[in-house]
C-alpha cells in the first residue's frame, strides 16, 4: 500500500486579508465621520457674580435691525460695513461706551450674528474693546420699561 | 558569445505594505471621528471669525420651521417644544457641570424671537460660554 506524502503545512500567517479587513474599518470610519461645522463665533454670557455695569439706553450706541434685515444705528440707516467707521470716534471718546443690539423678534437671526461678528472683527482690527451687550426682550422689559 | 539567460520577473503586486496603509488611515479617522449628535439641515450664518468649539459641548439647534432640538453632546438630540424646556435642559447641564458651553446651530433666516428665547434661556440657567455655530464668510460673497 503506498502512503500518501504528507504536504508540509505553512508557518507563515495568512496577511493578505488584513489589508481587507482594515479598509472595511476605514469605510465604517468615513461614512461615520463628519467634518461638520465645529467653529463658531464665541460669546460670553454675563454673569451676575462680575460687576457687569447697567447699560443705560440713552448713553449706549443703539443698533436696531428690522424685521427686513436692515440697520438703523441710533436711528439712522447704516450698512453693516459702515458701522465701526461710526463707531470708532465715539470709542476714542469713550472707550466704556457701551453698544447694544436689538434685533426685532421677527428680524433674521443672520443678521444679528452678521453685525455681532462686524464689531468683534473690528474690535480685532483696532485693537479696542468693544462693550457689547446683546439684551434679552425680557431683560429689555425688566429695566428699560 | 553566449548570452545570459533574462531573468523572467514574476508578475506580483506587492501587498505586504497595503494593510500598513490601511491602519494608517484607520487610525486618522478614528482620531477624527465624532459622533454628529444632530442631523438638522441648516444654512449657518456667515461669519470671519470663527473659533473652535470645545468637543462634547451641548447643543441647541433650531431648524428653519422653528423646531428646538437639544443634545448635551453625548447623545442624540431630541426635539423639544418650546423655549422653556430649554432652560429646564440647560439648567439641569450646568447643575452637574458648570462650565459647560453650549452651542446654537440655527438656521440664519430663523426669526429672532427663537433665538431671542433660548439666549433667555440659557443666561436664566446661568451659562457661561455659548458659541453660534457658523460657516466660513468668503471673500466674495462678504
Amino acid at each position: 500500500m503506498q502512503l500518501k506524502v504528507k504536504k508540509e503545512a505553512s508557518d507563515e500567517i495568512p496577511t493578505s486579508s488584513m489589508a481587507d479587513i482594515a479598509f472595511l474599518l476605514i469605510i465604517y470610519f468615513m461614512i461615520t465621520t463628519t467634518f461638520a461645522a465645529t467653529r463658531g463665533l464665541d460669546w460670553a454670557l454675563p454673569q451676575d457674580d462680575e460687576d457687569t455695569p447697567e447699560v443705560e439706553k440713552e448713553e449706549a450706541v443703539l443698533i436696531e435691525i428690522l424685521p427686513s434685515g436692515e440697520l438703523l444705528v441710533d436711528q439712522d440707516p447704516m450698512e453693516t460695513e459702515d458701522i465701526m467707521d461710526y463707531l470708532l470716534p465715539k470709542l476714542e471718546r469713550n472707550p466704556k461706551k457701551p453698544v447694544i443690539i436689538q434685533p426685532d423678534p421677527e428680524a433674521p437671526y443672520g443678521k444679528m450674528v452678521e453685525v455681532f461678528d462686524e464689531l468683534r472683527q473690528g474690535e480685532e482690527d483696532e485693537g479696542v474693546k468693544i462693550n457689547i451687550s446683546i439684551p434679552t426682550r425680557r431683560e429689555i422689559e425688566m429695566f428699560w420699561y | 558569445m553566449r548570452l545570459k539567460a533574462q531573468q523572467q520577473s514574476k508578475a506580483v503586486i506587492p501587498t505586504a505594505s497595503m494593510a500598513d496603509i490601511a491602519f494608517l488611515l484607520i487610525i486618522f479617522f478614528m482620531l477624527t471621528f465624532q459622533i454628529e449628535v444632530d442631523r438638522t439641515q441648516v444654512t449657518l450664518p456667515q461669519t470671519m471669525i470663527r473659533l473652535e468649539v470645545p468637543k462634547k459641548s451641548a447643543l441647541i439647534s433650531v431648524d428653519p420651521k422653528g423646531q428646538i432640538r437639544v443634545s448635551s453632546g453625548e447623545e442624540m438630540s431630541v426635539p423639544v417644544p418650546s423655549e422653556e424646556d430649554v432652560l429646564s435642559f440647560a439648567a439641569g447641564i450646568v447643575q452637574t457641570d458648570p462650565s459647560k458651553t453650549f452651542v446654537i446651530k440655527a438656521d440664519k433666516e430663523t426669526p429672532y424671537r427663537i433665538v431671542d428665547g433660548i439666549i433667555d434661556a440659557l443666561k436664566q440657567a446661568k451659562v457661561r460660554d455659548v458659541y453660534l455655530l457658523s460657516q466660513q464668510e468668503t471673500v466674495d460673497n462678504s
